[in-house]
């Protein structure tokens, strides 16, 4: 892509899904249009630009965060995951189980971004409790299923002497 | 009747035997499914951008596009000189312009596009693009536009459509009264907020075709559309509807299709288009809002005698899908669960410079229903009686005509789910502890009745092909479009059972306007039509089938179609040919291949208005209010819903409790405010929608059985979670603080205003 800022490019160099990447990009170049753009990993979806949604959570060295409003310089040297990433990990696989067993969703635009957020938060406290899930949540929309199906997935993953 | 219904809570405890996981789940969880705007992978894919108005009203006196098309890595600007075809669409009448020439009515109206080598370059190139506007004075509501010596938006005036429902004589109705209410209500322009905006591809193909690979609710329509639009003959148009995020109505409409279709056409190259949040909300369609005058009245045995509704509906700057919005409201303002003897709707549908309002789930009956339903609370409170008697008083029954004299068919008596509402666990719930602390808790109900298809005198057809291909794959193919609805998860179970196959012969194929015409997927019709097709072909393939495999096989006994190919059909019988052992030995001989195509139901009669196919809910909802902000906590939901069967349970489930929590939003949140046609807000950090903390906790009850006689058993329950939600709120609040807002969204500071006012009522 012709797709860099018009500041002087940077080296970046950064780990994504387990593989160490070097680039020329400008420094100001989201991490979703690298991701998505330059990279080809549609798994983060673009949703807002503005970190309201969620729909393209990722993982930066374990935490959950927006992909749109993160920029390139600030991914240096770290570790990105995303959903592409993160789906061979077991905690991963027990929270897509258990979305796909409660049904927690419909058009699945947000989910790839609600799977990554409840992988950050388990991995980072395997035994959470259904409050903190649901504060894990609290960046990412959903707005086909009226979320009944997510608080079962909460209760389902949750520890279970700390359920609601 | 003599055996009552009952409603059954729809859970896995109870569905088992129909529960499954949706198909496309484990694709959509892993992030491998393409969505339309996902579409990034294309060989010379240039990115479009289209310029958007700078007024809200205004001549446009010069264009001039030169500067932007020298810019570097531009590969195309185009404008209304470009357009090939005719430079107009909209559903019902052409009346938007696919790149204005001389004028632009709303913010939201495109002037040029460019396609470029990168976002960036096309997003520089809009800015480039220099257009003399002469702002003209902007109509920013209804009031404004129908005053005398308003500036005219279009041809005919600022009035689009007009609605007049009326039977028996309202004065003398009113007359007879014993008990009248009359309130004002208003309802919001709610956004559909659809995860993933507008978007998608356009691609153009050696034969100087295109393919459109985008995000939309009908290939077919907008095939017709584009075709005109571009220039070319409809078989080298094709619209492929992918699997998309969010529609909700929001893309029943044409949205980027026409600007990357003819930047396609001019570059040679693939384009994608893709809204940004902002671009979706300044261009995309809205809810109507609402203004609405209602009056009612009963006897003094609380008999409904007269009731009265005016509506004007700020339709936006063009007509979309605004005038079948206004007859759904209209049927809906009408009162369609209730045998009233005078009633008179007037509906008024009007253009301002405001964002274009269209479909939106519920299309307009859930805001009458929303009016009409609380005016019921209000008139059983000056009639002394409680909110369910009054309604058991005046109940439709099911031999009754609909309110526009059309023949109807009910899923059962209304006063079943009244009664089921009555028996709610919502209303025992105890309390007591929160009582005259910082919460306030109350409980209500609201009843509501909504009718499937786009309505009698529409054109409505519906189709579908099914074939076993070559490889032995039973290929059932729909126009239809997955967007999360889950129509592919009913058309499976629906096809299963019709067919006698397994999931895993099966390749379903949706949303292609190359394949059958399904109409669109909209009012929710799909599962009707899906059902009614499958009904269709199941006897002829069943019978091409077996005759195939009896002349293959050279034995004469029975067969049945089954899983995985044709059964001996005696008990214990086993699988006598395989579907792929049938395609590949019947060499040189044509495989079966089955159409059809229909009217989607209407009833026996011809009455060219309303709807035959009815399905009825009551929602019971359970708020707290927080009496030191006047914010309103919904913490559960129960709802009983007459749908029809249940094809696929979880599907079923996520429609009505996402239908609810949408309107939940409407109810209390959710608005776009506009002040002179400009917008207010736009993007979601002023734009709130529920989120996981406020969501509710939600039990659906389910009557499946309908009236012997009735040819439809399967329902579509898209748009029924969302009819009786916001009076249902309404009254909770009611009961929790003793003030009625009339006005959605419920805002907490006006809902305080209110509570401080009445402070001397408060327990």
């Amino acid at each position: 892509m012709s797709t860099q800022n018009t500041a002087a490019s940077m080296q970046l160099n950064f780990t994504l899904n387990g593989q160490l990447l070097n680039m020329r990009v400008g420094p100001a170049r989201r991490l979703l249009d690298i991701l998505r753009l330059d990279q080809g990993l549609t798994g983060p979806k673009e949703g807002c630009s503005i970190g309201r949604c969620g729909a393209c959570t990722v993982q930066l060295d374990g935490a959950a965060v927006p992909a749109c409003l993160l920029l390139a310089y600030q991914v240096q040297g770290k570790e990105v995951s995303t959903v592409e990433g993160l789906s061979s990990q077991p905690v991963f696989q027990r929270v897509a189980d258990s979305l796909i067993e409660h049904g927690a969703l419909q058009c699945g635009y947000c989910i790839p971004g609600i799977a990554t957020s409840l992988t950050a938060a388990l991995t980072q406290k395997p035994h959470a409790s259904a409050a903190e899930l649901e504060q894990a949540m609290c960046g990412n929309l959903c707005r086909c299923t009226g979320y009944s199906g997510l608080q079962q997935v909460i209760n389902d993953l949750a520890s279970p002497d700390q359920h609601i | 009747m003599n055996n009552v219904p009952t409603a059954v809570p729809l859970d896995q405890a109870h569905f088992a035997e129909r529960w499954s996981a949706r198909p496309d789940s484990t694709e959509k969880v892993y992030g491998l499914q393409q969505y339309p705007t996902d579409e990034l992978h294309w060989p010379g894919l240039l990115h479009g951008r289209i310029l958007r108005s700078a007024w809200p009203h205004a001549h446009i006196l010069h264009i001039d596009l030169s500067q932007a098309r020298s810019l570097p890595g531009v590969r195309a600007v185009v404008c209304a000189e470009d357009i090939p075809g005719t430079n107009s669409y909209g559903i019902i009448f052409r009346d938007q312009p696919v790149f204005c020439t001389d004028r632009v009515r709303f913010l939201g109206d495109a002037i040029a596009a460019v396609a470029a080598d990168s976002p960036e370059i096309a997003a520089h190139a809009l800015t480039l693009i220099k257009v003399v506007y002469e702002p003209l004075p902007s109509i920013g509501d209804s009031q404004q536009a129908l005053a005398s010596g308003a500036p005219l938006l279009h041809p005919d005036g600022n009035l689009l459509d007009s609605s007049q429902l009326s039977h028996g004589d309202i004065d003398a109705g009113f007359a007879q009264c014993s008990y009248i209410v009359e309130s004002r209500y208003s309802t919001p322009r709610q956004m559909h907020v659809f995860m993933e905006t507008e978007g998608g591809v356009a691609i153009p193909e050696q034969d100087g075709s295109l393919t459109f690979r985008v995000g939309c609710q009908s290939g077919h329509r907008d095939r017709d559309q584009l075709a005109d639009i571009l220039g070319l003959p409809q078989k080298k148009v094709r619209v492929i509807g992918l699997s998309t995020g969010g529609g909700f109505g929001g893309k029943d409409e044409l949205t980027m299709q026409p600007a990357a279709g003819l930047l396609a056409l001019k570059t040679g190259r693939p384009v994608r288009i893709h809204y940004d949040r902002k671009e979706s909300t300044r261009a995309g369609i809205k809810r109507h809002p609402i203004q609405m005058f209602a009056r009612t009245g009963c006897d003094a045995e609380g008999r409904l005698i007269a009731h009265q509704l005016h509506a004007v509906l700020d339709t936006g700057a063009y007509a979309s899908l605004g005038p079948a919005v206004l007859t759904n409201f209209s049927d809906h303002a009408a009162a369609p669960l209730y045998r009233i003897p005078h009633v008179e709707v007037q509906g008024q549908l009007v253009y301002t410079n405001n964002s274009v309002a269209g479909a939106f789930r519920g299309f307009g009956g859930n805001q009458a229903t929303f009016a009409v339903e609380s005016q019921l609370d209000k008139l059983a409170q000056a009639a002394g009686l409680s909110s369910a008697e009054l309604r058991r008083r005046n109940l439709r029954t099911p031999d009754d005509d609909g309110v526009e004299g059309q023949s109807q068919q009910m899923p059962c008596h209304p006063d079943t789910l009244l009664n089921s509402a009555l028996a709610s666990p919502l209303w025992r719930l105890n309390t007591a502890d929160q009582e005259r602390g910082r919460w306030l808790s109350g409980v209500g109900m609201a009843l509501g009745a909504q009718g499937n298809g786009l309505g009698n005198g529409l054109p409505d057809a519906g189709g579908a092909s099914l074939r076993l291909t070559e490889q032995g794959t039973i290929q059932l193919a729909f126009g239809f479009i997955e967007y999360g609805q889950g129509v592919v998860a009913a058309v499976q179970a629906l096809a299963c059972e019709a067919l006698g196959c397994s999931a895993a012969d099966l390749e379903i194929r949706l949303g292609d306007s190359n394949g059958p015409d399904s109409g669109p997927t909209s009012a929710s019709r799909s599962t009707v039509i899906a059902t009614e097709a499958l009904r269709r072909l199941r006897d002829d393939w069943q019978q091409q089938l077996i005759q195939l495999g009896k002349s293959l096989l050279g034995d004469q006994r029975a067969l049945r179609t089954g899983a995985g190919g044709l059964w001996h059909d005696e008990p214990q019988g086993e699988r006598a040919i395989s579907y792929q052992a049938l395609a590949s030995r019947s060499k040189g001989e044509s495989l079966p291949t089955l159409k059809t195509h229909f009217d989607f139901p209407t009833g026996p009669d011809a009455q060219p208005r309303g709807r035959y196919l009815q399905l009825l809910i009551a929602t019971v909802a359970r708020v707290r209010v927080d009496r030191f902000t006047g914010r309103v906590k919904v913490t559960h939901l129960h709802h009983i819903t007459a749908g029809g069967k249940v094809i696929h349970p979880p599907s079923y489930l996520g429609q009505i409790e996402g239908a609810a929590v949408m309107g939940m939003g409407m109810a209390l949140l959710e608005d776009v405010p506009m002040h002179n046609g400009e917008y207010q807000l736009d993007n979601l950090d002023a734009y709130l929608i529920p989120t996981l903390a406020d969501a509710p906790v939600q039990q659906v009850d389910v009557i499946e059985t309908i009236f012997a006689g009735d040819q439809y058993p399967v329902r579509g329950i898209g748009e029924l979670g969302i009819e009786a939600i916001s009076p249902a709120l309404m009254a909770a609040i009611q009961d929790a603080t003793g003030v009625r807002p009339c006005d959605l969204p419920a805002r907490p500071a006006v809902l305080l205003a209110a509570m401080t006012a009445a402070e001397g009522n408060l327990p």
